[in-house]
């Protein structure tokens, strides 16, 4: 019991920081980020090579997944969203170029880094015996990191006049482009803070669960199923979601046979949005 | 009917065309015809003589056609506004209801066809009623997932699924016994598909499907029973997936949970996508090249995935309407 | 909106006939046989994350009819044939498994073939080669595969259940092996594996003390399992149907949790992410190897690990495995004469009674073809079973043994 409860802290944590990735750049620019997974495994990667291989601190390795990362996404709005946004006809050419990009990162990843799984060493070693459970001090490090950047995300989003801005774009996009807000830039910023924070979860679980470069689609899988939760483009929406994987994980696992597990959480999902399509916290649809 | 079309809608009839009435005019008509004969050419003379001492090549081109059966059936989701990333699932309930009639029950084949169709369609028609309330995103994040827990389910049905293991085995049909007949069977299946689909766009329902697309809520409130014509949409659009994968499952003579993914029906939106939304042709046209490059590329071995993905951006990018749009002159929105 | 005049859509039309006529002309067939060049199809996963599998499968053929190309080729009846490798990349798909078969032995007129490697993709390429009368020399742990009526299937790897008996009765021998017990992955395949591996422990009269501990495929968290096994004190635990990347964390959970005694895998595990994940945990850890070892490697193995690290840029430990299978293709065919090369009927005829020296290993060991006890029917090929323990963060010999 106490096992399961630790386990889902520590996942649903960890997947915030993915949730939270993916609802900015949905809330901002209502684009789908297909290629949220697939960032997730470049940051992973990122931080294997700069830890794992070349034996530098773990800090370095997150900031350098976050930035690279960061990167990434700045440059898939401005080569690519931006484009089609002006170019095309019809809506579902950003979903398709979403899609695109999602092909083309995990492509790249694969010539780049090779089919082969990789893990690192535990950042800490050793074990805390709390009842019944175990906990392992690498997890409460990636725990406490998960919270700590939460906070300090959402502190940003709240305070500084960028956050605003782009609270204001996700709000009512027209109405802050008449109020002179550069909406270009914001999006940009946004893209790039959403790919970040999915860059340094893949980052922060390579420790847990190790990278390869087919897991992208996993990844995104399970971060759709978040926002679905949670109600997409909702940041609190995003975080509950979250919470809820987190666990539903944790005592699947526990209980159940591996593969059964998800089939029973997609199950409830397709319940659950029967029910409440728009999620916990999403808008209700018109 | 007051409804204003776009200019997209209509050149979504433009191909093989109809009136804003929804009821086909005489001369374009013939057009039309003119089109589907040329289809049908291509689909029976060109191809099968041109390919004649290459069963492989054939065979790449029987799959091309069995595929572009469920991109058609997806073109029938875009009609109705909505992006389906589900059809692989429907493609693997077709494919397993011929694997296990054919192997546990001795069924023919040819039975087994329609049959994995019309259970497809069966499917989607329940699942269609609480799925499709969802809108935009959500509705094609929840059919991106439709396409995990089918694969899911496959893998624990126990006795009934094989599991993991998969159905293999399935006997050789009767007749079809060459690799020209099975290609001559998926060209007869691609052309009834592209038949259907435009019957249906060119015809009421075809112009309530487009009112649909273009608002919804509008189309509720003047008395269009919307949630009747979204199922229809979802369980044409799935029975036709499903046909595709019955035929596929018999072609391969087996099938196993993990034959159809999530990036199967990535690929499936694909066709429908590159060939360009505003043609019943282009998910024929958009399989065609996607299949036939993939095999192409063989060559570059190791490079054929990444510029596999290369390609795709470049087409989005240069040519975001679909290819067939490149006919079309340039105009300004 | 302004209106625009409709533009005829017939040229959108015929640009899209154009191109699907293009790349369908674009096709050449290849030719089919040059007098005196043996094609030999590799189809495997080549790309993804398994890509490692058919990659190893693709260098290991190319380094072999490289070594055979320098001397003129390979000599079938008095005369000299060069070898030529062609591979189709399958990506583990089923799907993607018929069409790569269907173009190695349709197109390019292939009759003997290396891979695949998963168990879905031998099972949907099997049909095809079965009816084209071509030879398989693939990779799969389940034994249907290669039991009748499969008679066209050759198994060119060691597969754990015919590991575990071998290492029990060494550790038996050797290092005073009383008690086992297994964790295994939860699926039916690894859940097999422990069952048969539970049996051959107890008939060599080892006590198993635990054998019903599992883990989920996708679980990160090995403490909760390895705690129960470790509190059974048991002198070995196996590690049944683990993989490469599991292997590491479930060492180093067992050794957090003070345990003393040995841990084993009975399949082929990778140094790399042991030595990165579990470092001084993994010392000791005993697995399947590929077959091959400085300590046992002829010259002629030498000679073929510089040609494929030429090939593939770095050595792999599992080419020493993959390395047998081309070799021993070529050898049969030597065997049974120049009409095999188009007929395999010929060539399974020479299979039961084949024997010829082991190029790759010291010595005068001889390789032949194995397995009866296995699939009624000898279908494998007579590989060294290498058994490794990792030392100072790299494999080394531990013993090398037979299969049956």
């Amino acid at each position: 019991m106490q096992q399961i409860l630790f386990n889902g802290l520590v996942l649903s944590a960890s997947y915030a920081v993915i949730a939270l990735g993916i609802t900015l750049i949905f809330s901002i620019m209502n684009i789908l980020n297909f290629a949220h997974g697939q960032m997730f495994m470049v940051g992973g990667f990122a931080a294997y090579y700069v830890y794992g291989r070349f034996h530098l601190p773990f800090v370095v390795g997150l900031i350098v997944a976050t930035i690279g990362v960061g990167a990434i996404g700045v440059l898939f709005e401005i080569l690519f969203f931006r484009r089609v946004r002006r170019a095309a006809n019809r809506e579902e050419n950003s979903i398709l170029l979403a899609v695109g990009t999602a092909l083309l990162l995990e492509n790249l990843a694969l010539f780049a880094f090779g089919e082969k799984e990789r893990g690192v060493p535990d950042v800490v070693d050793g074990v805390l015996r709390v009842g019944s459970a175990y906990l392992p001090a690498g997890r409460i490090l990636i725990l406490a990191v998960s919270v700590a950047l939460i906070a300090a995300l959402l502190l940003f989003v709240q305070g500084t006049k960028i956050g605003r801005a782009m609270r204001a774009v996700a709000q009512d996009r027209e109405v802050t482009l008449l109020m002179g807000v550069d909406i270009d830039r914001i999006s940009a910023i946004g893209f790039g803070i959403g790919a970040g924070l999915a860059g340094l979860a893949g980052a922060l679980l390579v420790t847990l669960s190790g990278v390869s470069a087919g897991m992208g689609t996993t990844i995104t899988t399970k971060a759709f199923v978040m926002i679905m939760i949670g109600g997409a483009g909702v940041v609190a929406g995003s975080l509950l979601g979250a919470v809820v994987l987190g666990f539903a994980e944790a005592i699947g696992y526990a209980l159940l046979p591996g593969s059964v597990t998800y089939l029973m959480i997609f199950l409830a999902l397709i319940v659950f949005l029967i029910v409440r399509p728009q999620g916990i916290m999403g808008k209700p649809w018109g | 009917m007051g409804l204003n079309l776009t200019r997209s809608d209509a050149r979504a009839t433009a191909v093989l065309p109809v009136g804003a009435s929804g009821e086909p005019r005489p001369r374009r008509n013939i057009l039309a015809l003119a089109v589907a004969v040329a289809m049908a050419a291509a689909l029976f003379v060109v191809l099968p003589i041109g390919l004649a001492g290459q069963p492989y090549w054939l065979s790449v081109a029987t799959n091309a056609n069995a595929l572009s059966v469920g991109a058609l059936g997806l073109w029938l989701m875009f009609s109705i506004g909505r992006i389906d990333i589900g059809q692989a699932a429907f493609a693997a309930v077709g494919g397993y209801t011929t694997a296990i009639l054919t192997t546990r029950y001795g069924l023919s084949f040819w039975l087994c066809l329609p049959l994995s169709a019309t259970a497809a369609a069966a499917l989607a028609a329940v699942i269609g009623v609480p799925i499709l309330r969802l809108r935009g995103v959500y509705f094609s994040m929840i059919t991106l997932i439709l396409t995990e827990v089918t694969r899911l389910a496959l893998l624990n049905g126990g006795a009934l699924t094989n599991g993991a293991a998969g159905i293999t085995g399935i006997p050789e049909a009767a007749l079809l016994d060459t690799p020209l007949r099975f290609y001559l069977l998926s060209a007869a299946l691609a052309l009834f598909a592209a038949l259907l689909t435009w019957r249906i766009s060119a015809s009421r329902i075809g112009s309530v499907f487009r009112s649909m697309r273009q608002n919804e809520a509008l189309a509720a409130s003047l008395g269009i029973d919307v949630t009747r014509y979204r199922v229809i949409a979802f369980a044409l659009a799935s029975g036709l997936g499903g046909l595709a994968g019955g035929f596929l499952a018999q072609s391969q003579q087996n099938i196993f949970p993990a034959t159809y993914t999530i990036s199967d029906s990535i690929s499936f939106m694909l066709y429908c996508f590159l060939g360009g939304l505003d043609y019943v042709l282009g998910p024929l046209v958009g399989a065609y090249l996607l299949v036939f490059a993939f095999e192409l590329l063989d060559a570059l071995q190791r490079y054929q995935a990444l510029l596999y993905g290369i390609l795709m951006i470049a087409v989005i990018l240069l040519v975001p309407n679909g290819l067939l749009s490149l006919g079309r002159s340039r105009t300004r929105r | 909106m302004s209106s625009s005049v409709p533009v005829k859509p017939r040229r959108g039309v015929i640009l899209g006939g154009a191109l699907i006529a293009s790349a369908v002309m674009l096709t050449v067939s290849t030719v089919a046989f040059a007098d005196d060049i043996l094609k030999i199809g590799v189809l495997g996963v080549m790309s993804g994350p398994d890509a490692a599998w058919g990659l190893v499968s693709k260098y290991s053929a190319e380094a072999t009819a490289a070594m055979y190309n320098e001397q003129g080729g390979v000599e079938i009846g008095g005369k000299k044939y060069k070898i030529e490798i062609d591979s189709v990349d399958d990506q583990a798909d089923p799907k993607l498994a018929v069409t790569g078969a269907q173009r190695l032995i349709l197109q390019d007129g292939i009759k003997y073939m290396i891979g695949p490697n998963v168990d879905s993709t031998i099972a949907s390429a099997q049909p095809i080669a079965e009816k084209y009368d071509v030879m398989m020399f693939s990779y799969s742990f389940t034994r249907s595969l290669f039991s009748p009526p499969h008679l066209n299937t050759v198994l060119g790897i060691i597969p754990g259940y015919q590991t575990g008996p071998v290492v029990f009765k060494y550790l038996q021998d050797h290092e005073g092996l009383k008690s086992v017990a297994f964790v295994v992955l939860n699926t039916a395949e690894a859940l097999k594996q422990r069952d048969e591996s539970v049996a051959a422990a107890g008939k060599l009269g080892l006590e198993v003390i635990s054998s019903t501990d599992t883990y989920e495929e996708g679980a990160t968290d090995f403490f909760p399992v390895m705690s129960k096994v470790v509190g059974g004190n048991p002198g070995l635990i196996v590690l049944s149907g683990v993989s490469p990347a599991d292997a590491p964390k479930l060492i180093k959970a067992a050794r957090q949790l003070d345990y003393k005694g040995l841990l084993e895998a009975e399949t082929a595990q990778d140094i790399n992410i042991l030595d990165q994940v579990a470092g001084d945990a993994a010392e000791g850890f005993i697995s399947l190897g590929g077959a091959s070892t400085p300590e046992i490697q002829s010259d002629y193995m030498t000679s073929f690990i510089d040609h494929y690290k030429k090939i593939a840029g770095e050595w792999n430990d599992e080419a020493g495995t993959k390395a047998y299978a081309l070799e021993m293709i070529l050898k049969t065919l030597q065997k049974a004469g120049p009409a095999a090369i188009a007929d395999t009927e010929l060539f399974k005829k020479t299979i039961p009674d084949f024997s010829a020296p082991n190029p790759f290993i010291k010595g005068d060991q001889e390789l032949r073809y194995v397995g009866e006890a296995y699939f009624q029917q000898k279908r494998q090929i007579g590989l060294p079973m290498v058994i490794n323990t990792v030392a100072g963060g790299a494999f080394k010999t531990l013993f090398v043994g037979t299969v049956q």
